[in-house]
């Protein structure tokens, strides 16, 4: 008996630890204060008012990564600082340029030198002043090589920032870059006496001038921003708070919008759209994104180095089949090498669907029965369901697909470890892309420069166009709109003919919101913006 | 008992230190550069390279193991290679949610399996049996998946009793639960109503009975403390395993436990992370044997550990 007394003395120990440890946590795991306004769930007859009161929740597929405006590159994580932090410029919801936190700013005539006139009496959340001061700190931590920031590579021909007044900021560049007002839309403004403050702590405690104040983030769980009463704009923001969960499961968060559990969710799951078009409480957003879809054809690799097999691939895929079956009918077709949203678009004629002049192209090359190959991707479902119809419509043209799908850090490897043309094993690619600043450049030079075949870049398709690697220099180089639209249009025309791709679609962005809920929008990058969220009681 | 327990716990050094080897050389060789997926496919290679540097992925393997046990020793687990957050504020915010549900699940699983097990095995081939066996091969055969986004329909969106996720309030934690719940206790039922029938076959409980002893203390003493050995086996195993979280019900119940963390890390080849979950999973996969072990004393007095 004594024996079986001290092995009880055990477990008691075991359990008083466990709940002591419990104790010690509940206010990090499961405390239900925190979250606003939250009450308890009515059903499905709940009345359309919003059961959170004047605060937003916003349900996203997943976690924050850094709240390190400077460091952030996934969208989450993007969309999050932007409700706390601005950029001297923006975008509209078009992906259109605007000043943010500048006024006004002219270039000059060679490319050279940025000067902006800040806006006047912007003070960021802690109480101290926006000012010129404020952007050269900025702009030296993202090119301090040291920082190591992810942000380093857009500011990267930046090579002085100064400061001949407190409301005007002079930056100097190293060479004209056409893209670099789209750059300082994404070099957002931290406070120095922040960053002062925290150093390399300030991904977790933001501190901007934007609409939202940093309240708390539980990592993995949610991320809560409070209104900022002293916004710059008069009568923003017009909600309390917003709260944003990171809901990986589609299912769960189509649940979340029909209970009011939260009432804005992105990405709205494309099978589920038609199941609430018909419910009165939820509405759809859908908007074309800059995502595009294609395939990429290894264009140094027999027999997608002839141009003919390569226009037929482009021939034998059904568009318009690939959106319907691929992407539950939510997309539109590729109708050049970037999307509608992005900077200097234009759209293309050609490529579309008649099977009979592929079979007659791929005749012409000399594979009048098709021939074999494989096709990569990740292993999601989707790209799965991608792969496997485009290797179901080629196979109608004699061309047998092997799809391979792979675990994507594995994937990525196969791609990049090759260190030469030559060494690379990958044939077709499919995949998808979006300009992270919604730039031209960011949607081209990457893609389809001839420096940039992996491991340097992502021009997979190894694409080698003199004219197009000479054009986007050019383009990167000119200063007026005008002109690098028409080198742009140039380029897009080249690379369509040359079909390094086989082009399919571009996402639409579609999110679900409870009807009171007015003002959140995702924008074409992915990004969801909140400035103007509000509650229609 | 005492000694064997010390015993057992000393040994759990050495075998950490080998899965501490074992865990980072399978992480450092398996494909994928984290360096790589962090930077982001607009990256540059000389930020790449940048990255690496950085991170010390460029020294030898064995160094990176030294420096990381180095660092170890100190009660540093590092910063996540991807956020750059401590790894231990991250598992701070990660443990307790996969505790609790753990608990839960393994709580009501047990009493349910447990209990469904008598009652079958008492009423062996009548109709409580049948009832019984056939919510076990229910529970065994639903996916979880399935089950969990099926509870959600009905108790969140449908009847709005239960939140449809999270870790807001206790009553998240009902959904889930029942979820994870649910295979643990119909392999416990089966477990049970097989050992329970072994020992009811066994002479003491016919001496028992010839005793005129009541039947309730014959089959809830006699048979069912016997019987209990094989179900506390099976259910320290699942304990163990769900300690480890299940990245299934975390992932349709918004859970922000540490099955999500290791899947999100996997899938970034964030090395410091992925390491401090494995070795925290192995260390309590070690601990909760060693109870089991000692709980099999508790259970048949005739398992003893100390020697004379």
């Amino acid at each position: 008996m004594r024996f079986k007394g001290k092995a009880w003395g055990m477990l008691m120990l075991l359990m008083i630890v466990t709940v002591v440890a419990a104790a010690c946590s509940s206010n990090s795991g499961n405390s239900g204060s925190t979250t606003p306004g939250k009450t308890e769930n009515t059903g499905t007859k709940a009345p359309a008012g919003s059961k959170n009161g004047n605060n937003a929740i916003i349900a996203v597929n997943a976690n924050f990564i850094t709240l390190d405006p400077h460091n952030a590159g996934d969208t989450n994580s993007i969309s999050a600082v932007r409700s706390m932090y601005e950029g001297l410029m923006g975008f509209d919801e078009n992906m259109n340029l605007k000043p943010v936190l500048a006024d006004s700013y002219t270039i000059s005539d060679d490319g050279l030198v940025y000067t902006l006139k800040l806006k006047e009496g912007v003070k960021f959340h802690d109480g101290t002043d926006f000012n010129a001061e404020a952007v050269k700190v900025n702009i030296e931590r993202i090119i301090d090589e040291k920082n190591n920031l992810r942000m380093r590579r857009s500011f990267s021909r930046v090579t002085k920032v100064e400061t001949p007044d407190a409301n005007t900021v002079v930056i100097t560049l190293s060479e004209p870059y056409n893209a670099f007002l789209n750059k300082l839309a994404m070099g957002l403004m931290i406070s120095p006496a922040a960053l002062e403050k925290y150093g390399d702590k300030i991904g977790q405690n933001p501190v901007g001038t934007g609409p939202f104040k940093y309240k708390e983030w539980i990592e993995g769980d949610r991320l809560v921003v409070e209104k900022n009463a002293d916004y710059w704009q008069q009568g923003l923001p017009k909600v309390d708070s917003l709260t944003f969960k990171p809901v990986p499961e589609n299912g769960s968060r189509i649940a979340m919008l029909k209970t009011g559990e939260a009432d804005f969710i992105y990405p709205m799951p494309t099978e589920q759209v038609n199941e609430v078009q018909n419910d009165s409480n939820i509405v759809i957003d859908k908007t074309d994104s800059t995502i595009v879809r294609y395939v990429t054809l290894n264009t140094m690799k027999k027999p997608f180095d002839d141009l003919k097999v390569r226009q037929a691939i482009n021939y034998a895929i059904n568009k318009d089949a690939f959106i319907k079956v691929v992407k539950s009918g939510l997309g539109t077709a590729l109708d050049s090498t970037m999307s509608s949203k992005t900077q200097f678009y234009s759209k293309q004629e050609g490529y579309g669907y008649d099977l009979e002049k592929a079979k007659q192209l791929l005749a012409e090359a000399g594979y009048p029965d098709g021939f074999e190959a494989e096709i990569w991707g990740e292993n999601d479902s989707e790209t799965m369901k991608g792969m496997q119809f485009i290797a179901q419509q080629l196979s109608l043209a004699g061309i047998k697909l092997e799809v391979k799908a792979m675990e994507g850090a594995t994937l990525s490897d196969q791609i990049n470890s090759p260190k030469s043309p030559e060494e690379a094993k990958i044939q077709m690619w499919f995949v998808s892309w979006s300009p992270s600043s919604g730039d031209a450049d960011g949607a081209t030079r990457g893609l389809f420069s001839s420096e940039m075949f992996p491991p340097a870049g992502s021009n997979t398709a190894y694409y080698k166009n003199e004219n197009v690697d000479k054009w986007i220099a050019e383009a990167n180089r000119s200063t007026d709109a005008e002109k690098a639209k028409a080198i742009y249009s140039d380029i897009q025309k080249q690379i369509w003919g040359d079909a390094p791709w086989a082009f399919l679609a571009v996402d639409q962005a579609i999110s679900g919101k409870r009807a009171y809920l007015d003002g959140v929008k995702v924008y074409p990058d992915g990004s969801i913006n909140v400035l103007n969220a509000e509650v229609k009681q | 008992m005492g000694r064997y327990a010390l015993q057992r716990l000393l040994g759990v050094i050495p075998l950490l230190f080998v899965v501490s080897v074992v865990v980072f050389m399978f992480i450092h060789l398996i494909p994928g550069d984290p360096a790589r997926l962090i930077a982001g496919k607009e990256a540059t290679l000389e930020e790449i390279n940048g990255i690496r540097e950085q991170l010390g992925l460029n020294n030898p393997l064995w160094q990176q193991y030294i420096d990381y046990m180095g660092r170890l020793f100190h009660g540093d687990l590092g910063n996540s290679i991807r956020s750059g957050l401590p790894v231990s504020d991250m598992l701070a915010t990660r443990v307790m949610p996969t505790i609790w549900l753990t608990l839960f699940s393994m709580g009501w699983a047990v009493i349910m399996g447990v209990f469904i097990g008598i009652i079958s095995a008492i009423n062996r081939n009548k109709w409580p049996d049948h009832v019984g066996m056939i919510t076990a091969i229910s529970g065994i055969s639903i996916p979880g998946f399935w089950l969990g986004l099926v509870l959600i329909q009905i108790f969140s969106v449908e009847l709005g009793w239960f939140p449809t996720g999270g870790v807001d309030s206790w009553s998240s934690y009902v959904l889930p639960s029942l979820t994870l719940g649910a295979g643990i206790m119909s392999m416990l039922a089966r477990f049970s109503r097989t050992s329970m029938l072994e020992s009811m076959r066994e002479d003491y409980i016919r001496t028992g009975r010839a005793k005129g002893l009541h039947e309730f203390i014959v089959v809830g003493r006699h048979a069912l403390r016997n019987s209990l050995i094989q179900v506390v086996t099976v259910a320290g195993l699942q304990f163990g395993f769900l300690l480890g979280g299940s990245v299934m019900v975390e992932t349709v119940f918004s859970i922000p436990g540490m099955g999500r963390m290791l899947v999100d890390s996997i899938a970034f080849r964030d090395y410091t992370v992925i390491q401090a979950l494995l070795l925290l999973f192995a260390t309590e996969f070690i601990l909760i044997n060693l109870l089991v072990d000692l709980l099999y004393g508790v259970l048949n007095p005739k398992i003893r550990f100390d020697s004379k």
